[in-house]
Order: C-alpha cells, then sequence, then structure tokens
C-alpha cells in the first residue's frame, strides 16, 4: 500500500529543445492572453507618439523644407519605437514587480530563457504595426515620397528588437521600478533633444555626435531611414554592428539577471 | 479653573477661546501651511527645482541643434518661452500628481480636515509653486542669453507677468487636482497635458508656424498668452495684444480657482 501510495513523479523530462519549444508555446499564449487587455491601448499610445512627435518637430521650424521633411518623416518610426522598447517595456515590468506577477510568473515550471524570448518576440511583433502607421501618416502629412527598399524589414526588425532587448535588460537590471521609471523618463527627454533622429547630424558639436553614435538611438534612424530612401545614408555597417550590439548586451543582461537564483 | 476641580466640570467639553476667522487668523494659517509643505516636500522641492532647472537648460540648448544656424527670432523665442514651460510644470502639473499620491496615500483627507481657510490653503501652494519654480526660470534665462547671445531688455513688467502666470497655472492645476476624484485620471491627463503644451501651443515658436486652427484654438487657452505676458517683460517691441492677454490668463485663474473652490466646498 505505502508504495502505491507515493506521491507520483512527473514522467516527462523538463529538459532538452523539445521541452523548450513547447514551454515558448505556453508562454506566448499566455502572454498573448495577457496581452489582450492593453495591447489596443499601447499601439494608440505608440502611434500618437510618433506622429506627435513628428508634427511637433515640424512646429518649431519657420519653413519646413523638402530636406526637413524628408528627414522628419524617416524618422518618425524611430520616434515611435523608442517609447515602446524604453518606456513601455520597463513600465510594464515594473508595474509586473509591484503587482507581484513578476515573481509568479517567474515561479512557472517554463525555462526562465523561453520567457525572455516570448516577451522579446511578443513585444517586437506588437511594436512594428505602430511604427508603420505612424510612418504612413507622417508621410502623408508632410507629402514626402519614399523610395521603400526591402532593406527596411531588417532595419526595423532589428531596432525593434534591439529597443525591446535593452528597454527589458534594463528593466531587469534596475531592482527599483521608481528608479527604472525615473532614468527612462529622462532618457526620453535627452534623446528627444540631443539625438539626430530628425535633424542632420551636422547640427551637433563632434563630442555629442561622438556619443550617439554609440548608443543606439542614432543607428536606429540611420538604419531606418536607409530603408526609405536612396544615398541619404552612409556607413550602414557600422550602424547595424552597434545596433547589434546593443541587442547582445539587452540580452546579457537579461541573461544576468535571470540566471541568478534569489 | 476652580483650585479643586470636581467631576462636571472636567467632563464638560471646554469650547475653544480662540476665534477661528480675521485677518491675524488667515495670515498665522497661511505661513503655517506654507511651513508646512516646504517642510514635507523639503526633498522634493529640492529634487524638483534640480530637475527643473536641467529640463529649462536641455530645452534651451537641445533646440539649438533643430536648426543649422538658428534664425535670432526662433532663439527668442525659446529663450523666453523655456522660463513659461519652467513655470507652468510646476503648479499645473506637479501640483495636481501631489493630490493624486495624497488621495492614494488616503492623506488627502486629513489635509482637508485641517482648520485652515480654503484660501489661506490655496495661497500657501502658489507660494510653494513659486518658489519652487523661480530657480529655474532665473538659470534657463541665463543659459539661452549666453548660448544664443541675445541681449534680453527686463522690464518691471515681468513681475506681475510672472506672478500671475505662476498663479493661474497653480490655480489650474490646484483645481484639477481637487474636482478630478480618480487619482489615476489625474496622472493621465496632466501627461497628456505635458505633451500638449510642450507641442502643440506657441510658446517656444510662433503661433503662425501652427496649422491655421490649431492656432485659432490656442487664443482659448492660457498658454500661449502666458508666453505673451511674459515675453513682453523681456523683450521690447516683440509682442503685441498684451492687454488682451492679461485678462485671458486672469479669467483662466478664475476659472481654476472656481472649480478649486467648488471642489473643496463640496462635502464628501
Amino acid at each position: 500500500m505505502s508504495a502505491e501510495a507515493a506521491v507520483e513523479l512527473a514522467r516527462t523530462t523538463r529538459a532538452g529543445v523539445g521541452y523548450w519549444v513547447a514551454s515558448l508555446r505556453s508562454m506566448l499564449r499566455f502572454d498573448l492572453a495577457r496581452a489582450r487587455q492593453w495591447a489596443a491601448m499601447m499601439l494608440i499610445i505608440q502611434i500618437l507618439m510618433g506622429v506627435g512627435m513628428a508634427l511637433i518637430y515640424g512646429f518649431f521650424y519657420p519653413r519646413v523644407s523638402h530636406q526637413t521633411a524628408l528627414l522628419i518623416t524617416t524618422g518618425t518610426p524611430t520616434l515611435a519605437l523608442i517609447p515602446l522598447g524604453f518606456v513601455m517595456v520597463p513600465a510594464s515590468v515594473g508595474q509586473q514587480k509591484l503587482e507581484g506577477t513578476f515573481d509568479f510568473t517567474w515561479s512557472l515550471p517554463v525555462p526562465r530563457s523561453a520567457q525572455a524570448v516570448s516577451t522579446f518576440l511578443l513585444f517586437t511583433v506588437l511594436s512594428l504595426p505602430g511604427a508603420v502607421l505612424a510612418l504612413v501618416v507622417s508621410a502623408w502629412h508632410y507629402g514626402v515620397t519614399l523610395s521603400v527598399s526591402p532593406q527596411l524589414l531588417p532595419a526595423l526588425v532589428l531596432s525593434a528588437v534591439m529597443a525591446v532587448s535593452v528597454g527589458f535588460g534594463m528593466a531587469l537590471i534596475i531592482a527599483n521600478p521608481l528608479l527604472t521609471n525615473l532614468i527612462t523618463n529622462a532618457l526620453m527627454f535627452v534623446v528627444l533633444l540631443f539625438t539626430p533622429i530628425v535633424f542632420p547630424a551636422s547640427h551637433l558639436p563632434e563630442w555629442l555626435f561622438a556619443v550617439d553614435r554609440a548608443l543606439p538611438f542614432y543607428n536606429m534612424a540611420e538604419v531606418i531611414r536607409a530603408g526609405l530612401t536612396t544615398g541619404l545614408v552612409t556607413d550602414l555597417a557600422s550602424a547595424y554592428l552597434i545596433l547589434s550590439g546593443w541587442t547582445v548586451a539587452g540580452w546579457a543582461m537579461t541573461a544576468w539577471v535571470v540566471g541568478r537564483r534569489r | 479653573m476652580a483650585a479643586k476641580p470636581d467631576m462636571t466640570a472636567i467632563a464638560a467639553p471646554q469650547p475653544v477661546a480662540t476665534l477661528r476667522r480675521g485677518v491675524p487668523y488667515w495670515l498665522e494659517s497661511y505661513w503655517a501651511l506654507t511651513r508646512w509643505h516646504l517642510a514635507g516636500l523639503r526633498m522634493w522641492v529640492m529634487l524638483l527645482v534640480v530637475i527643473q532647472i536641467m529640463a529649462g537648460a536641455g530645452f534651451v540648448l537641445g533646440i539649438g541643434l533643430f536648426f543649422a544656424h538658428i534664425p535670432p527670432v526662433a532663439a527668442l523665442y525659446v529663450c523666453t518661452g523655456v522660463p513659461v514651460i519652467n513655470l507652468i510644470m510646476i503648479g499645473m502639473i506637479l501640483g495636481p500628481q501631489l493630490v493624486a499620491q495624497q488621495k492614494l496615500q488616503q492623506s488627502y483627507d486629513f489635509v482637508r480636515s485641517m482648520p485652515v481657510p480654503q484660501t489661506a490653503a490655496a495661497l500657501a501652494w502658489y507660494t510653494v509653486c513659486l518658489l519652487a519654480g523661480l530657480p529655474a526660470v532665473v538659470v534657463s534665462l541665463l543659459i539661452a542669453e549666453a548660448r544664443y547671445g541675445i541681449a534680453l531688455t527686463v522690464s518691471p513688467a515681468i513681475v506681475p507677468a510672472v506672478l500671475l502666470t505662476a498663479f493661474t497655472g497653480t490655480m489650474i492645476g490646484y483645481g484639477l487636482g481637487h474636482a478630478v476624484p480618480n487619482p489615476m485620471v489625474t496622472q493621465l491627463v496632466t501627461q497628456l497635458l505635458v505633451f500638449a503644451i510642450f507641442g502643440f501651443t506657441p510658446i517656444l515658436f510662433p503661433a503662425w508656424q501652427l496649422p491655421h486652427w490649431l492656432a485659432t484654438l490656442n487664443w482659448w487657452f492660457p498658454f500661449e498668452h502666458m508666453a505673451v505676458i511674459v515675453r513682453a517683460g523681456l523683450t521690447a517691441g516683440l509682442v503685441t495684444g498684451i492687454a488682451s492677454s492679461y485678462l485671458i490668463v486672469a479669467v483662466w485663474a478664475v476659472i481654476g480657482s472656481a472649480a478649486a473652490t467648488w471642489a473643496l466646498g463640496r462635502r464628501g
């Protein structure tokens, strides 16, 4: 009797590629179901931010020349992706931490790497429609004709993955959600004013441009602009390289926090 | 009091002997509440002043990068507009957020229960906002002068302009904070307001750079007019229609105060 009454151990192995893929699929379903509550709202905020910023930049110029209009329009997808990755993703993690959902999710019998990948996939996919819509509205407003090339797709995807990864990594590595909130807001302010996303880099002092070249934001704008115009952007290889570097850094931050035991 | 108190005398509640009205009581309440706010927010106020100074400097320096060579008029608008943003931000944005926070922490009812005339409370809050806003105004102006080499002609008109602008901003914020019951709504509204004030009102740039309908709409709101009256105190010959601007800003001060009075007069 006593042998039969003993709790039966789970027969499935919780390891291996098959288990990881199955976990990823469950996590995606779980995350998607949760996203239904806020995905529409996020899309709206993202479009408003992207389009709003594109309009606001235009107001500052007494006369919007064709060159200015082209720069603002091609900067719009970047303006729509940055708040999503660097503000909304950290804010969502912060809220989950405050509510305790974060610890609950971590306690699920799923590899945490699968959880992170699921989050990255979800936010990347969700961020793209907003970026494209903001671009369309901006191009219509400024009456700019764009020459869209196939390299727009990898540019947008890499930019989105990078923004989500760094935003998520940052939210994990900084323990206090309030501090994360402060940092992301300050970051937005500095980026919108001091990064050449919608104005030529030649306006910046050299040292500031050097800083911007190392940070991801200017490079996002460059690779996306290269997919929308011809002959405006040079030195694409280094921009892609730096963006990839930041993506890996975001993953490394995530892996470091996720891999620790508390 | 009798030397040997009997039971009944002790049990009877003693009415308060001081009168809770009159000018001295009002002044005393005003002073007490100003000190209360400054003491309670001392860390916050310092942090706010620093953030405001950094934000003001950021605007002044950052907007110059939009242009290869910034036109003098654009520079003048930015220099004289940033102090207005500084003045509006504290009273109009942080005021309501503070009230929202008090509501979430449930200290709101306690603060309201204090035996202080409402006007004294409102003016104490205005004083705090003004004190917290002024350093950033001065620093922004100094940085703007240094960066763009603009000679400002400061006239005495700057004093009423700054006082009224801060008052109207604070009163709108005060009304908003007290009249909107849900703190989350307050947060959302103030965040939208920041975005709208910064980008869609002609404070940092002339009104004619906006689409016509938006410029018309802005005429009904106080923000453009706040910029006009402050600009009139800092420059010579740049702005016109100062009297009507003063009037509109004053009307909005009344609207904000009325909303606050209504919200505070309600019995919950």
